[in-house]
């Protein structure tokens, strides 16, 4: 469903070259739950800002269900993010002018969807999360919870084929983020590929693939428990290999090379 | 998408009212200053002949000797007003002039009233336009054999005659009867183009009688008289016999050849003056203008118009780059909400749609407000300088032109800063919020 090869994102100043990704490589298969781990500036948003076509990138190729999106238009990419990606950010990002319903139904008037068919997807939106008897509320009469689980139902109405989420449960305390993350495994049940960057071990655990980013690359290492790299090993940087967690083959903490 | 854009519009400027209003106010004034100069421009330079613009045709003769004035009068001597009129080449022509006279009833009771009175030719009602309530011009006959005859305006037939049908009745000029032959409607053209020399903006006379009435009444031109020698002026006849200019002449052509025509008779006309002595000048010679040219001859759109235009066009675009950076400094800060309707689907060209309905919105309040402005300004300039009516009224045009222009104008204003906006990285936003 989405594939990166030899992506390379280089941020240049008049003095500084920044390299934030560099020959990275990953494949994210259909209904996959693919968790994103790395310290503080190794790249994690900016792999889900390439991901996400909000930015671009400096060399490599990006296929998003078997189109080469390297060299689309604004209008275009626009139309896949409205279409096929779902955003759901930290800082959950809700327009605070606007209720909740207005909130959900801003990607589907970008859509062209009508009146009737933006307001049964909205009430469908809201009720997945919970929330439908608030749909007149502000952003701002809501808890940080609620407002994550808008944030949700508004990338659920335009119906993706994957959520990017960066960092969901940052901003929440540990028995909201793990409603919110609940929910996203249902959504992720339900058929919706999610990829979702995390700080979170505990949270990184429950998806069904754990990659790790580190320096710009895609990084395989042997032990990963929570709380950060445990002995004296430095992550070993395997260049032109998606890696990570496979939860799906192996439950224990053991990690295992997925071969791209 | 338009009323969506609409909405969200309404609600930026019911979010920031302090910041809005300070652009509805700056494009408002500067809408203001030029709607009052462009509405004094239009209504100046606005030609009341309309398709009959290029039949009229005001005549001008260098009569006048070398020493004189190096230019057309804008009137002819009476002389030479009395020659013309007996071409046979035009449709229609007149001469005329103004005159003040009192105006008597044979009511007792009635004060008498001093007003102006245009004396012309019975060809000058059709030459002009002139729309009749009751009756019609004199007979053709009366502009060669003379008759006491008048033609009155409703205003004046209202005050006389209760505004009843008066045609047949009689009023008193200056103590002498004339039997009143017509009524015609409210008629002020404006500017008043046949005849400029009286000021161009000022309302039309209310009584009309025949031309052919002045050498035996010995009426006193109420308007300009110009004379290039020294000449005795003893009697009205050496008045009329005089090199002085002060009868404005007109004629009516159906087409450019009859035109011609007639610029070759008058060409005919004045070398046989010559032969008499008269137009010595090597310049001598006639000059025709229809009413287009003839506006434009004798300037009555001044130069100082057209730059007070142009300064207060000037004054807009300042009141504009004003705008422009509020609107930088409103947008910019909206960037995060920006980031997030890019990130989940808006284009760039949507994104910048929807700024510039706000920007147009923002103009079009601006527009109205600037036209209230300019309604009030002109008003006043009315009142605090006793303008004419005809120049301070603010046309109903305006009411189309102001909002157009002011959203004309905001919408290139606002052309950078929704721009810069719908160019922000939104990733940048998205985490920063």
């Amino acid at each position: 469903m989405l594939s990166m090869k030899s992506i390379s994102k280089v941020f240049k100043t008049d003095l500084v070259e920044t390299h934030a990704l560099r020959d990275f490589n990953l494949e994210v298969k259909e209904g996959e739950f693919v968790a994103v781990t790395g310290p503080s500036g190794s790249g994690k948003t900016t792999f889900l800002n390439i991901a996400g076509l909000l930015e671009g990138f400096t060399h490599g190729d990006y296929f998003l269900d078997g189109v080469n999106i390297s060299n689309l238009s604004d209008n275009k990419s626009a139309a896949i993010r409205n279409e096929k990606i779902g955003f759901i950010f930290q800082g959950f990002n809700l327009i605070p002018d606007l209720n909740l319903a207005e909130n959900i139904e801003v990607p589907l008037r970008y859509r062209g969807f009508n009146a009737k068919e933006r307001k049964r997807r909205v009430q469908h939106a809201l009720e997945q999360v919970g929330l439908a008897a608030r749909m007149k509320h502000l952003p701002s009469q809501l808890s940080g919870g609620q407002q994550q689980r808008v944030a949700i139902a508004r990338a659920l109405a335009g119906e993706p084929r994957f959520l990017l989420a960066d960092e969901p449960t940052g901003n929440l305390d540990s028995m909201m983020a793990r409603q919110v993350m609940e929910l996203l495994e249902d959504i992720n049940k339900a058929g919706t590929t999610i990829i979702m960057v995390t700080h979170d071990p505990e949270l990184a655990r429950r998806a069904q693939r754990n990659i790790q980013i580190v320096d710009g690359q895609v990084c395989d290492f042997t032990m990963y428990q929570g709380g950060g790299y445990q002995g004296a090993e430095k992550p070993h940087l395997v260049a032109g290999a998606a890696s990570g967690l496979d939860k799906s083959s192996d439950d224990s903490k053991q990690t295992q090379r997925v071969a791209s | 998408m338009f009323f969506y854009y609409l909405d969200l519009a309404w609600r930026s400027i019911k979010k920031t009212p302090l910041l809005s209003l300070l652009m509805v106010f700056a494009i408002s004034i500067g809408i203001s200053t030029t709607i009052t100069t462009l509405n004094v421009y239009q209504l100046m330079s606005v030609n009341p002949a309309g398709e009959r613009s290029d039949k009229l045709i005001a005549v001008q003769l260098w009569s006048q000797g070398k020493d004189a004035w190096k230019e057309f009068n804008a009137q002819v001597t009476y002389q030479d007003a009395f020659n013309l009129r007996k071409s046979d080449l035009p449709v229609r022509q007149t001469a005329m002039f103004v005159t003040g006279l009192a105006i008597q009833t044979e009511d007792a009771d009635f004060s008498p009233l001093l007003e102006t009175v245009r004396v012309t030719d019975s060809d000058f009602f059709g030459m002009f336009s002139v729309p009749f309530l009751y009756g019609g011009a004199w007979d053709k006959s009366v502009d060669t054999e003379a008759a006491y005859q008048v033609v009155i305006n409703e205003e004046i037939n209202k005050q006389l005659f209760s505004g009843e049908n008066s045609v047949g009745k009689t009023l008193f000029l200056d103590s002498k009867p004339y039997q009143v032959v017509g009524v015609i409607k409210t008629w002020n053209p404006s500017p008043q183009y046949y005849d400029v020399t009286t000021g161009a903006f000022k309302d039309s006379t209310q009584l009309f009688i025949p031309f052919s009435l002045a050498p035996i009444e010995e009426f006193q031109s109420w308007g300009n008289n110009q004379s290039w020698k020294r000449e005795s002026m003893d009697t009205y006849s050496d008045r009329l016999n005089s090199e002085m200019h002060w009868i404005q002449f007109w004629a009516e052509v159906t087409d450019d050849k009859q035109r011609d025509e007639y610029a070759q008779w008058l060409t005919r006309y004045v070398e046989q003056q010559q032969l008499l002595g008269r137009f010595d000048s090597p310049e001598a010679g006639a000059q025709l203008s229809n009413v287009a040219q003839w506006l434009d001859l004798n300037e009555v759109v001044p130069e100082d118009n057209k730059i007070l235009v142009g300064l207060s066009a000037l004054f807009l675009l300042v009141c504009l780059v004003n705008m422009l950076g509020l609107l930088l400094a409103k947008f910019l800060k909206r960037a995060p909400e920006v980031g997030v309707r890019r990130a989940i689907g808006a284009s760039r060209n949507q994104i910048f749609a929807q700024h510039m309905v706000e920007v147009g919105l923002i103009g079009f309040c601006g527009g109205v407000l600037g036209l209230i402005w300019a309604w009030g300004s002109l008003s006043m300039l009315s009142a605090r300088f006793d303008l004419e009516e005809s120049l301070t009224h603010l046309d109903p045009s305006m009411w189309i032109i102001a909002p157009t222009i002011a959203i004309c104008a905001a919408l290139i204003a606002g052309i950078y800063p929704a721009w810069r906006i719908c160019s922000t990285n939104p990733s940048v936003h998205l985490k920063s919020q």
